[in-house]
């Protein structure tokens, strides 16, 4: 099994994203973080060997951390119009019913 | 008197836009995008970008297809907010409505032997393996409490005409309840066809029972699919699905396939020996991880990478067939596609979130108790009972409803909470399956990436809008499709 060892800044990147990266990826890598003041070291172990190489499963898990970090910034962008459009939507179906005084 | 506001009324305030609710997933060059309610549509990656950077021009006309999608509103728009809701509240309808599917398990007796077989026995013990009269009426109580305005009552087995008098007992039953409830009640037979008759079809008829059969393909990979004394299942099953056809009905027959490993190079002929028998639609399934499918290793023999070949492959020639005029649907597509393509949910219990288990089937087994779903039967027939919800004799609906059994597994694999499933952008099509990730993994949820369950199925979806988005034909046939 390979390690590499990643760092991430800490103020462009969330331990969260950084985890929930490791979670998609873990049929091939495994991985360790540790939070630092400044940022997050990440040591990636490759459990599933890429043909293309360590550094493409490198790279995606990369990617992927950056995915999950713009995702992370729709849902608190949106959320407001998440919550709104779930309670205009079940305001009417009669399940949830008001509770007897 | 006008009827509608001028122009300006109709230009949008401000000239930017706001992101709402959306969730994406990188395909190749492009990148696809799901709203709130699972509608989709591709844009580049460098759109993609001007997207998440929120400086894609006003003018843009990517702003109008992303506007029609409900991906992003403009100041002052306030019609997305409430279709998004509307569409929201269509699509979890069915949980005000549940529980509309109900399975009798009238035998657990069958003259087959198939090696893939969930739960059968080869017995001629009637006392120990079918159901008593009391116990359905009791069963029958219990599904006519279900709120659904709607209700299927399903016999399965082992093999259901082996007790075709407590069926008999059952339908008279329900139709007598239901002359004071007026639910639009439904009744189908899962049956192998090799002791359909006269007497049955004729009942049938009169009470209007649609039939559902197993068609494994060709003669030969059906016999040895399905082995029973005298190796003429095949032989059977098509002479009762004409028999069916002939005196219920073109269309009240229908037959599933289960895909093994002998099946994986033979798709066409599969799909043809449907056509020959003149049935509109075929189910291409994988087996399921229960009962002997585990026992006998069947169901380790291939993994979903070669399901999906196959499947691909099925796909192909079906779609083949309609272009060539022949009236044929593969219903595992129809049903993804109808999640894709429309707002209506067509209450699959596996693809659907929160689980489909209790709020979408109940099943009554022959013993009296109640399972969650078919597939919480076949894991209790191999000694564990976890989805076991009570038992008819003992518990009210309100206790089987409400048990731990059925609430724990439903709260923990909601695919909005669970991880990877709750950012995928697939969510809307896919399903929670408790059951599935519990027998494979030994928890509700599992580990998604390594879920065949997972992979299997975001193959199918990306396959799926592949064909539709590249494939005009395809796209005329998948709009139909998700329209039946």
């Amino acid at each position: 099994v390979s390690a590499h060892e990643l760092w991430f800044d800490g103020s462009n990147y969330s331990a969260d994203a950084i985890q929930r990266a490791a979670y998609k990826l873990s049929d091939k890598v495994a991985c360790d973080v540790t939070t630092k003041e400044d940022g997050h070291r990440c040591v990636l172990e490759i459990t599933e060997p890429a043909a293309e190489g360590d550094g493409a499963l490198i790279a995606e898990f990369r990617n992927e951390v950056l995915d999950e970090t713009l995702r992370a910034r729709i849902r608190e962008e949106t959320q407001e119009f998440r919550n709104l459009i779930l309670a205009l939507a079940f305001s009417e179906t009669g399940l949830v019913e008001d509770t007897e005084p | 008197m006008r009827k509608f506001e001028a122009t300006p009324a109709f230009v949008p305030e401000r000239a930017d836009w706001q992101l709402l609710p959306f969730r994406f997933h990188r395909l190749g060059p492009r990148v696809l995008l799901t709203n709130m309610v699972g509608e989709h549509l591709f844009v580049s990656r460098d759109e993609f970008s001007e997207i998440a950077d929120g400086v894609l021009p006003a003018d843009s006309p990517l702003v109008r297809r992303l506007r029609a999608k409900q991906v992003i509103k403009q100041p002052g728009d306030k019609a997305p907010l409430d279709l998004l809701a509307m569409k929201t509240r269509t699509r979890y309808r069915r949980l005000a409505e549940s529980t509309g599917l109900h399975i009798f398990v009238v035998s657990l007796r069958c003259e087959h032997s198939c090696p893939y077989c969930q739960v059968s026995r080869q017995s001629s013990d009637r006392v120990t393996y079918d159901m008593s009269p009391e116990t359905a009426r009791r069963a029958l109580a219990i599904a006519f409490r279900t709120p659904s305005p709607n209700l299927k009552i399903e016999f399965q087995g082992g093999e259901p005409l082996l007790n075709f008098g407590l069926i008999e007992e059952i339908v008279w039953e329900a139709e007598r309840i239901n002359d004071l409830r007026g639910k639009s009640l439904a009744f189908v037979i899962a049956t192998n066809l090799a002791f359909i008759d006269d007497y049955m079809l004729a009942f049938c008829a009169e009470h209007d029972i649609y039939i559902s059969t197993s068609l494994d393909g060709p003669a030969d990979l059906h016999n040895h699919n399905r082995p029973r004394p005298g190796g003429d299942s095949w032989e059977r099953a098509t002479a009762g699905i004409q028999l069916v056809r002939e005196t219920l009905g073109e269309h009240r027959v229908s037959a599933l396939m289960t895909t093994t490993i002998a099946s994986l190079d033979r798709v066409e002929e599969i799909v043809d020996c449907y056509v020959d028998q003149g049935l509109n639609e075929i189910f291409l399934r994988p087996l399921s991880p229960y009962g002997f499918a585990v026992k006998t290793k069947a169901f380790s023999r291939y993994d979903a990478g070669r399901w999906l070949d196959f499947y691909e492959a099925g796909l192909n020639y079906i779609l083949e067939l309609n272009r060539r005029g022949v009236d044929l649907i593969e219903r595992y597509s129809a049903i993804i596609l109808k999640k894709m393509l429309t707002n209506e949910d067509p209450r699959y219990v596996d693809l659907t979130s929160p689980a489909g288990i209790g709020i979408g089937a109940l099943v009554y087994n022959y013993d009296g108790d109640v399972y969650a779903s078919d597939e919480g039967r076949m894991l209790a027939e191999m000694g564990d009972k976890t989805f076991r919800v009570g038992n008819v004799h003992q518990d009210s609906y309100g206790e089987i409803m409400l048990s731990e059994a059925l609430l724990e597994p439903l709260e923990q694999s909601f695919a909005l909470s669970a991880p990877m499933c709750t950012d995928c952008a697939f969510e809307s099509y896919c399903g929670a399956d408790p059951v599935y990730h519990y027998a494979t993994t030994g928890d509700f949820v599992g580990r998604k990436p390594l879920s065949e369950f997972c992979r299997r199925n975001m193959a199918i979806f990306k396959l799926l809008l592949d064909r539709y988005e590249t494939d005009s034909d395809a796209r005329a046939i998948f709009l139909e499709w998700a329209a039946r």
